[in-house]
């Protein structure tokens, strides 16, 4: 047993009281900004989060590499939703009163984002969607803290009515995932192909097999044996590979459809599937890679294929500019203030791989069109289908105009 | 002596919990609100196993039926809180009457495998029924009124509800507890442990289990609800059967023998997860090892085999 003198312990306390305002001090000034990102890190779609974790750490590394955001570094902390609404909401709270990060970002999942964001207002940090696309985030359920970077189905599905309205097809019927998603793609779709085309026939019989279903050779032989002619496909992820493998054995490419994938040239799921994707079918994408001739882009397409090996996927994009998008706000409002972050998002316009990008100040929508393109031969270097007759809109034509969001903040 | 003690400790868990918003980081509110709701779920379920001995494997059907009613009338009504909690219960009731007059009549595992399949039946219905529970997206979106009885409380504030949940779950275990005490309460135990001899005292052991089974129905379909205004969604995940094993593991890992026993098991499930998810996602693996320990070595859960080593203990 040692014996603890007095004067021992009076140095030892002053020593320790030292450090230890140093070491405030020291973590004033460094302290980093937490971003906090909630993505689906599990499951059959656990490549999406993956990527997009991607596109987030590239830009932070390039930001920090810069001298950082208001002097100070950024940090990520990231949680995965699962794919489920309580889940995600569970971890918002936990990234805003645990880790206590200064805003928030993610979300690849429809049916995710309309139960997480009328919670928002309550957390009071701004959160930038990058993925998922239900308009009633940025219409009935809009709210002063919710934003999106990417396209929203009723932007694609705009798009995607205009492709079909110049086509032969005359019946369309729908393949598509069963929750919100799914269902929200083929009422879009539906609607806009009407107004362009109105003695189309919008089919009765349609297919929404469950999310994560590992069987779809029913849905795919119902469709061939109805008398449709074009078919919207919703299906994404895992889902889409799955299909796709399933549908090539069934000869379902072979028959003479118009066939639209709604999300199909997401790379993560075009490098999956590598020359089992069909030639000469729609595919769209919120972002690629090869549409975008300007710095920033060449730029992030260029040091991202060098981290990781592979281009980008509009996932990766979105979360990448995200990072970016919050840079310009904070740099902007001079802080990191939630309320006041979500100020300037309103209505901020700032430069991304896909160009100038705008939050439209009365949904808090970003005003950007969907890619779509045909599926040409592969890729020599990239291992993935090439797009042809590559097709961008204009973003104001393709979105609804804000009364017919119904947002109201 | 010893019940001095015990209900020393009561009282002061009960103080404890009252000041937690004030001496616990902000987010363990929101782990605290859900070992309330969970606990009292698994205190219903614990009515018809620990003390019946019928193990349901569909409770989540009712603690389900809970929320979406409060969700639905929430989002549909704007109805305050404590009268979408009273349907709530009502509806976990009227629905464990359906099932347990069906299911009551057969034992054990044929009891078990019954409770499960109508429990994924009313998921299903949750899951396809579109038009109504807005399928696998679930009742979202809807905002929180009055709490009711014209107290004025912000129910949106989560220390706010979490005082709320907190005074509910103390009221609705109060009177479960008195359930489990009474004249009525020491029937099931007996029919626990031996059904036949209830029988051939003159008791009808359907109509006593189907009684139960239904008391725990309403008692989950009030936990249910509580988790509405919580989570903020009602899913059909939580009808899921995997949502039915939850209380099956609170219980067992709290101890099935003591009233407070699935309270404990809740506490410890919850805390568990969320410490073990934010260093691994594999967090079932966890709780498979902790759970078969439990089974191996505490068979009466942690507070049973405590209490018995302490009130053993000269």
């Amino acid at each position: 047993m040692t014996k603890l003198k007095p004067g021992k312990l009076v140095t030892s306390l002053a020593a320790a009281t030292l450090l230890s305002t140093g070491a405030i001090q020291v973590s004033a000034d460094e302290h980093p900004i937490k971003l906090g990102a909630i993505y689906i890190l599990s499951g059959s779609a656990a490549t999406y989060g993956q990527f997009a974790q991607r596109g987030i750490d590239l830009a932070i590394s390039e930001i920090n590499g810069n001298g950082g955001v208001l002097g100070r570094d950024l940090e990520l902390a990231i949680e995965d939703s699962q794919g489920k609404a309580a889940v995600a909401i569970q971890a918002a709270r936990k990234l805003v009163y645990e880790d206590e990060v200064d805003v928030l970002m993610g979300l690849d999942s429809s049916g995710v984002a309309q139960g997480l964001v009328p919670t928002i207002p309550e957390l009071q940090k701004p959160l930038i969607i990058t993925h998922a696309a239900t308009p009633d985030v940025t219409g009935n359920l809009c709210n002063a803290f919710t934003f999106r970077i990417s396209t929203n189905v009723a932007q694609n599905m705009n798009a995607a009515a205009q492709i079909a309205a110049e086509s032969d097809a005359n019946r369309w019927t729908t393949i598509g995932p069963d929750y919100a998603f799914g269902h929200q793609s083929w009422e879009f779709f539906g609607n806009a192909l009407k107004d362009l085309k109105p003695d189309v026939e919008l089919m009765e019989d349609t297919a929404f097999p469950r999310f994560g279903a590992e069987d779809f050779t029913p849905f795919i032989n119902g469709v061939m044996d109805s008398d449709a002619e074009g078919v919207l496909i919703s299906l994404w992820g895992g889902d889409l590979v799955n299909f796709v493998r399933q549908a090539t054995n069934l000869g379902f490419f072979e028959k003479d459809l118009e066939l639209m994938f709604t999300v199909g040239a997401a790379t993560e799921v075009l490098t999956a599937l590598e020359d089992r994707m069909p030639e000469g079918v729609w595919l769209a994408t919120r972002y690629w890679y090869d549409a975008y001739d300007n710095e920033i882009n060449k730029n992030f397409v260029k040091a991202y294929i060098d981290a990781y090996g592979n281009p980008p996927s509009y996932n990766a994009e979105g979360a990448y500019a995200a990072v970016y998008a919050y840079k310009k706000a904070m740099e902007t409002t001079g802080n990191t203030d939630g309320p006041a972050l979500a100020k300037t998002l309103k209505g901020m316009s700032f430069d991304a791989p896909n160009g100038k990008v705008t939050f439209r100040a009365g949904d808090h929508q970003a005003m950007v069109s969907p890619n779509w393109g045909r599926s040409g031969p592969m890729h020599p270097e990239h291992g993935i289908r090439t797009l042809e007759d590559l097709r961008i809109f204009d973003a104001e034509k393709v979105s609804r105009t804000v009364a017919e969001t119904g947002c109201t903040f | 002596m010893k019940s001095a003690i015990l209900l020393g400790a009561l009282v002061l868990t009960v103080i404890l919990l009252i000041a937690l918003p004030w001496v616990v980081p902000y987010f363990y509110i929101f782990i605290g609100t859900e070992i309330l709701i969970m606990g009292l779920f698994a205190a219903s379920f614990n009515l018809v196993f620990g003390y019946t001995g019928m193990l349901s494997f569909g409770h989540a059907a009712f603690f389900g039926i809970g929320t979406y009613a409060t969700a639905m009338l929430l989002l549909h009504l704007q109805w305050p809180l404590l009268a979408c909690l009273l349907v709530s219960m009502g509806m976990g009731a009227l629905l464990a009457l359906v099932i347990g007059f069906l299911s009551v009549r057969l034992n054990e595992v044929y009891f078990a495998m019954l409770t499960l399949a109508f429990g994924m039946m009313v998921f299903s219905i949750a899951h396809m029924w579109r038009s109504v529970t807005n399928g696998s997206d679930g009742i979202a979106g809807f905002t929180l009124g009055a709490f009711g009885l014209g107290i004025d409380l912000t129910l949106g504030n989560p220390a706010v509800y979490y005082h709320v949940v907190l005074a509910i779950v103390i009221v609705a275990s109060l009177v479960l507890y008195l359930i489990c005490r009474s004249s009525f309460g020491l029937i099931l135990q007996a029919i626990r442990q031996n059904a036949e001899r209830v029988s051939f005292c003159g008791l009808n052991i359907r109509l006593y289990r189907l009684a139960a089974f239904t008391i725990s129905g309403a008692f989950a379909g009030l936990a249910g609800g509580m988790m509405a205004p919580f989570l903020r969604v009602a899913s059909p995940e939580m009808m899921h059967w995997s949502t039915s094993a939850e209380p099956v593991l609170m219980s067992i890992l709290g101890g099935t023998g003591y009233f407070l026993g699935p309270y404990v098991g809740s506490a410890l499930f919850v805390l568990l997860e969320t410490w073990i998810t934010s260093v691994t996602q594999a967090w079932m693996l966890f709780l498979g090892i902790v759970l078969a320990l439990m089974v191996m070595f505490f068979r009466r859960g942690i507070l049973g085999t405590f209490l018995d080593w302490w009130l053993d203990k000269k």
